[in-house]
């Protein structure tokens, strides 16, 4: 089984003491490695910072951000601005025009939805050209107000279209962290099979942040071209 | 057939857990999720409960461990104080829980 991995932590980056219990209760948890959505501001000695102390826990740390924005305009501008700055891209979509183009573009990992807007979901046609993965984060199932309807509507459309469906806890605090297991059986719960449910922990997070790894390394060119030996001058 | 599940328990300002919070809490999020059908047919019941190590041992059917996991998962908060249950492991005999 691959490491599991959380994308979705959303830390107070300020709050030193709540980082460090984070760390503590994702090591607590089973979890190798972690995505955080960093604010776009931060400087590069605090996220070197949050870096060394989730690996005193024994946690690598990626950077991951949350694009939220109207138009297709701002979203393409904002892929522009920050694809290399960070490990992890995700959309979250606010409306259907939105996710259609978050899906198609190659250089968004993630789409994730609010399962509280009733106007805006996963559907059919954002799923056929979807190259993203799904993400579906453990935190929105807490609000009092949701169905899990609609989760589980877009867990069947994504894996009838064979889109990868992530599990993520998307938590503020360190008592909205829960295990790998916890996870993976919500997944089931809402209709994934077993096998998809642990790869939405472990194998696709994993492949996303691999990807990513490798693509920002000096030694890539392109999509299957890397430099393998530089010419002696 | 029965599954046994040790689980811990974290929790920001609670300082005294009692087993009766930790069930209360556990059927109501079985409840809200399953339904009443679903509390009777994963059976949830509460066999042992450590108050200083805040860990506790709850049986289930055997063929409802991954109902009892979620319901564990989406329990957010225990005598109005926010609470992260962690479900440690999961066996078919309680001696090899704690052992």
């Amino acid at each position: 089984m691959h490491k599991p991995v959380d994308l979705h932590i959303i830390p107070r980056v300020e709050d030193e003491k709540s980082c460090i219990k984070t760390a503590q209760m994702l090591k607590s948890a089973g979890y190798r490695a972690v995505a955080l959505t960093l604010p776009t501001g931060l400087l590069k000695e605090h996220v070197r910072s949050l870096r060394n102390r989730f690996a005193d826990s024994g946690i690598e740390m990626f950077a991951r951000i949350d694009i939220s924005c109207a138009n297709r305009q701002e979203l393409l501008r904002l892929l522009r601005r920050f694809r290399n700055v960070y490990d992890v891209v995700a959309v979250k979509c606010v409306n259907h025009a939105l996710g259609l183009v978050a899906a198609r573009d190659r250089r968004v990992d993630i789409i994730f939805f609010d399962p509280l807007k009733r106007n805006v979901w996963f559907d059919h046609s954002i799923a056929n050209v979807s190259r993203a993965a799904l993400e579906l984060n453990l935190s929105t199932l807490f609000s009092e107000s949701i169905l899990l309807t609609k989760p589980m509507k877009e867990i069947d459309i994504a894996t009838q279209h064979m889109v990868r469906v992530v599990l993520s806890s998307g938590c503020t605090s360190p008592m909205m962290i829960r295990t790998p297991e916890q996870l993976s059986a919500i997944g089931m719960i809402l209709g994934l099979n077993e096998r998809q449910a642990r790869d939405g922990v472990s194998a696709i997070p994993w492949s996303i942040v691999e990807q990513n790894v490798e693509r920002r390394s000096k030694e890539y060119v392109e999509e299957g071209v890397r430099v393998v030996k530089k010419r002696a001058s | 057939m029965r599954r046994y599940f040790l689980i811990r328990i974290y929790s920001e300002n609670l300082t005294a857990l009692s087993g009766e919070q930790f069930i209360d809490a556990l059927l109501s999020s079985v409840r809200k999720y399953f339904g009443e059908i679903g509390v009777s047919t994963i059976a949830p019941k509460l066999l042992r409960f450590d108050p200083h190590r805040s860990e506790a041992i709850v049986a289930c059917q055997k063929s409802r461990e991954k109902e009892l996991q979620a319901a564990v998962a989406l329990i957010r908060e225990i005598a109005g104080s926010s609470t992260a249950a962690l479900t440690v492991r999961i066996s078919g005999t309680i001696k090899s829980l704690v052992t």
